[in-house]
C-alpha cells in the first residue's frame, strides 16, 4: 500500500522536476532569444549606419569636397576645330592606278629599296 | 431563518451571476489587456535611389534616453546625472532634477545618434533606458546646410509620413504595411512562448528608381547656387529633362533646405518653386506660338513680314521689347531677337481657335500630372472668353501662368521631335516600371516642324540672345530661347522680372532639355536699366554653366556634320 504511494509521489515529484527543468531550459532560451533580437537590432542599425556613411562618401558632394582638397579641376569641354578639306583623295582605288605611267624599272627600283618616285597611291603605300 | 438564509445567499448568487454573466464580456477584456502583448512590426521605409542605383535615401536608426527615476535610488543619482550629461551633453542639474522627482517614465534626450546610444550602454546606468526609432538620412546637397534634391524628394516626418516631393507622393508604395506579434506575457513580463502566437509579417516598403542623375543634380544646385548670388536675386530653380522620356535629370531650387533637420526649417522653404509656383513664361512661349504656327502651314521660317515694333491688339499699342522698327524680317529673326510683334502676328495667322487649340496641346491648359506632390495650376479661360488683348500676350508669354514643369514638358516637344514626352521623375516602382513611359508618347507637331523650330532656335544661339549659353564645342551644335516677363501685384505689373532661359542640347540627337528660371534677378547696373534683368545675362550663364558639366558628365560629342 504505502509502496505504491510512495511510487506514485516519486512519480509526481519526477514530473515536476521534468516540468520544472522544461520550465527553466523554456525561459533561458526566451532570454536567448531576446537578447539575440536585440543584438540583431543594434547590428542592423549598424548596417544602416554603415551604408549611410558609404553612400555619403560617394555622394557628390564628398566627392567634389575631396576631389578640390586633392587640388583636382574639372575640365571645361575643349572646343574643336572645324574639319578641312584632306589632300589625299580617299576614293582613289587602292594599289598602282591604271593610268600610273611610272616606268618599269623605277617600279622594280622602289620595290626593292622602298624608295618613292611615282604616284600618290604608292606613297600611301609605302609612307612610314 | 431559512427565508433569511435564502435571500443572502439569492444575493450572492445574484452578484456572481452579475460579474459572471452580464459583465462577462468586460471582464475578459480587461484581463486580455494584462496578459496580452501587441507588438508592431514596423515595416522598412524603401529607399530612393538615382538613374545610376546611386542612394539618395538611407534609413538610420536614432536613439532616445529616457530614464526611471523611481528605479534610482538616491546615492546613484549623481552618478546616473553625471554619465547622462557627459553623453548627451544635457544639462546635469536639470537631470538631477528629473530624477529626485520621482517620477514613472522621464524623456532626457531625444533622436540622437547610434554613437551616443553606444556610449550611454557601455554606461550601465540604472534607471536609464534607450528606444530606437527610425530616421529618413538625406545625402548632402552643394551649398551648406541643404540636402541634395531637397524640394523634389521632399521628407518623411517622425511617424515616417512623407510630407512633401516624392517621400509624400509615393507614400503608400514606400511606407509598406507594417506587422504584429500577439502574445502572452507572465506576471514578471516574460514571454510565454508556448502561448498562442498571432503573427504578421510587416511588407517593407519598395525602393524607388528615380530618372535623375544625382552628379548633375549637385552640378545644377551648384550652378543655380553661384548664379542666383551673381544676379542678386531673389531666388531660382533649374529642370533638366531627359527629351524622350520625359524623366527629369535634375531638380533643383534656390535657395533649399537640410530635409535631414526638417523639424528646425522655416516651413516657407518647404514650397517646391519648380511645380508649385506660377509664373509668366515670357518669350520662351515664342517656340510654343511659333511652332504651332510653322504647323498650321501659315507661316514659314523664312516667312517675310514687316515689324514697325509696334502693333495695336484690342485697343492696346503693344511693343518689341526695344521698341525699334525692325523693318522686313522673316520668323527665324523674329525667335532669334525674341519680338513680340512677329509673334502676335503668327498668331493672328493662325488664328485665335486654333492658337488655342496649339496651347492645350502643347500641355499648357492642365496640370503636367508629374509624379511630386503640390503641383499648382491654373487653368487660363477658355477660348471664347479669352480677350484679343490676352490671346495677343499669351502669343509672347505674358498673362499666362504656367508652371515650370508644363513650360519645359512644352519645349521639350521640338527636342523629341514633335512628340509629348509625360514628365516623370520615378522610373520604377520596386520591379515595377512606371506606365508612363510604356505608353505611346503623343504627336503634337509634326516631325518636319519641329525640324524647322530646331533650326530656328539653334539660330538664337548663334546670332541672337542666346549667345551667352554657348557651350564650347557646341556652339554650333545647341539651341536656345531667353525669356523676360515682368512680375504682377495687385493686377500692375511691375519691374521685377522672372528670367528664363531654355534650350536642348545636341542639337540633333538631344541628351537634355534644360530650362533656368530666375526670379527677380538685380543684375549689376539694372538699378539704372532693368532692362539688364534679361535671360540673356542672368540665366543664360547658368544653363551654360550646368550644361557644360553635363557635357563632360555624360561623354557628349558634337553631332557630326
Amino acid at each position: 500500500m504505502f509502496g505504491h504511494a510512495y511510487l506514485g509521489v516519486g512519480a509526481v515529484v519526477v514530473c515536476l522536476l521534468f516540468y520544472l527543468a522544461i520550465a527553466a531550459q523554456i525561459t533561458q532560451a526566451s532570454y536567448d532569444i531576446s537578447r539575440l533580437q536585440d543584438q540583431q537590432r543594434q547590428l542592423l542599425a549598424e548596417q544602416d549606419q554603415l551604408r549611410y556613411q558609404e553612400v555619403t562618401q560617394h555622394a557628390p558632394a564628398q566627392v567634389q569636397q575631396q576631389a578640390a582638397q586633392s587640388g583636382m579641376q574639372r575640365v571645361v569641354p575643349s572646343s574643336y576645330v572645324q574639319g578641312q578639306q584632306v589632300a589625299v583623295d580617299l576614293t582613289a582605288p587602292v594599289g598602282a592606278s591604271a593610268a600610273d605611267a611610272t616606268p618599269l624599272w623605277q617600279r622594280a627600283v622602289a620595290a626593292v629599296l622602298n624608295q618613292v618616285a611615282g604616284t600618290r597611291d604608292v606613297m600611301a603605300s609605302t609612307k612610314k | 431563518m431559512l427565508a433569511i438564509a435564502l435571500v443572502l445567499a439569492g444575493a450572492v448568487w445574484a452578484k456572481l451571476a452579475y460579474w459572471q454573466v452580464a459583465k462577462r464580456g468586460q471582464l475578459a477584456a480587461a484581463a486580455q489587456q494584462q496578459y496580452r502583448e501587441y507588438v508592431p512590426l514596423p515595416a522598412i521605409r524603401g529607399a530612393i535611389f538615382d538613374r545610376n542605383l546611386t542612394q539618395l535615401v538611407v534609413n538610420t536608426a536614432v536613439y532616445s534616453a529616457f530614464v526611471s527615476p523611481d528605479q534610482i535610488s538616491a546615492g546613484e543619482r549623481d552618478r546616473v546625472a553625471g554619465g547622462l550629461s557627459s553623453v548627451l551633453g544635457v544639462d546635469k542639474a536639470s537631470v538631477l532634477a528629473t530624477l529626485s522627482s520621482r517620477a514613472k517614465f522621464a524623456y532626457i534626450a531625444r533622436r540622437f545618434s547610434k554613437a551616443k546610444a553606444d556610449q550611454l550602454r557601455a554606461l550601465k546606468l540604472p534607471g536609464v533606458g534607450l528606444l530606437d526609432e527610425t530616421q529618413r538620412s538625406y545625402l548632402p546637397g552643394a551649398t551648406a546646410g541643404t540636402t541634395l534634391a531637397a524640394d523634389l524628394l521632399g521628407f518623411a516626418n517622425w511617424d515616417g509620413n512623407g510630407q512633401a516631393g516624392v517621400e509624400m507622393k509615393y507614400q503608400k508604395s514606400l511606407a509598406g504595411t507594417p506587422g504584429y506579434i500577439s502574445s502572452y506575457r507572465d506576471l514578471a513580463n516574460n514571454e510565454i512562448v508556448l502561448g498562442s502566437h498571432t503573427h504578421t509579417d510587416p511588407v517593407n516598403g519598395q525602393d524607388l528608381v528615380l530618372s535623375l542623375d544625382a552628379n548633375v543634380q549637385y552640378a545644377a544646385e551648384q550652378a543655380l547656387a553661384d548664379g542666383i548670388k551673381k544676379d542678386n536675386a531673389e531666388s531660382g530653380s533649374v529642370l533638366i529633362m531627359d527629351p524622350s522620356t520625359g524623366g527629369i535629370v535634375a531638380w533643383a531650387d534656390y535657395p533649399s533646405y537640410n530635409a535631414n533637420d526638417f523639424n528646425h526649417t522655416d516651413p516657407a522653404l518647404f514650397k517646391d518653386n519648380v511645380v508649385s509656383y506660377l509664373y509668366e513664361p515670357g518669350s520662351v512661349m515664342k517656340v510654343v506660338t511659333l511652332s504651332g504656327a510653322i504647323n498650321q502651314g501659315v507661316i514659314a521660317p523664312n516667312t517675310v513680314i514687316n515689324d514697325p515694333g509696334v502693333l495695336s491688339v484690342g485697343g492696346y499699342r503693344i511693343y518689341d521689347w526695344d521698341h525699334a522698327n525692325h523693318g522686313n524680317i522673316d520668323y527665324t529673326y523674329v525667335l532669334a531677337h525674341s519680338l513680340n510683334v512677329g509673334a502676335m502676328k503668327a498668331m493672328l495667322a493662325e488664328g485665335h481657335d486654333a492658337f488655342y487649340k496649339n496651347l492645350q496641346a502643347f500641355g499648357l491648359t492642365q496640370p503636367s500630372g508629374i509624379d511630386v506632390a503640390g503641383e499648382s495650376f491654373v487653368a487660363p479661360p477658355s477660348a471664347s472668353q479669352m480677350a484679343d488683348s490676352q490671346y495677343a500676350t499669351t502669343s509672347f508669354g505674358q498673362g499666362i501662368d504656367v508652371n515650370m514643369v508644363q513650360m519645359l514638358a512644352a519645349v521639350n516637344v521640338v527636342a523629341n521631335g514633335g512628340k509629348y514626352a509625360p514628365p516623370h521623375v520615378v522610373d520604377r516602382v520596386g520591379t515595377q516600371i512606371n506606365p508612363v513611359l510604356l505608353q505611346p508618347q503623343r504627336q503634337v507637331v509634326s516631325p518636319q516642324t519641329a525640324a524647322q523650330m530646331t533650326a530656328m532656335m539653334e539660330q538664337v544661339v548663334q546670332k541672337g540672345s542666346g549667345s551667352l549659353a554657348r557651350v564650347p564645342g557646341f556652339a554650333k551644335d545647341e539651341t536656345g530661347k531667353t525669356g523676360s516677363s515682368q512680375i504682377p501685384v495687385n493686377g500692375q505689373y511691375t519691374s521685377d522680372v522672372w528670367t528664363s532661359y531654355v534650350g536642348f542640347l545636341p542639337a540633333q540627337h538631344p541628351r537634355f532639355t534644360m530650362l533656368v528660371v530666375v526670379r527677380k534677378p538685380h543684375y549689376p547696373g539694372s538699378d539704372r536699366d532693368w532692362t539688364l534683368n534679361d535671360g540673356y545675362l542672368t540665366a543664360a550663364p547658368i544653363w551654360k554653366t550646368i550644361a557644360q558639366n553635363i557635357v563632360v558628365s555624360w561623354h557628349i560629342t558634337p553631332d557630326p556634320g
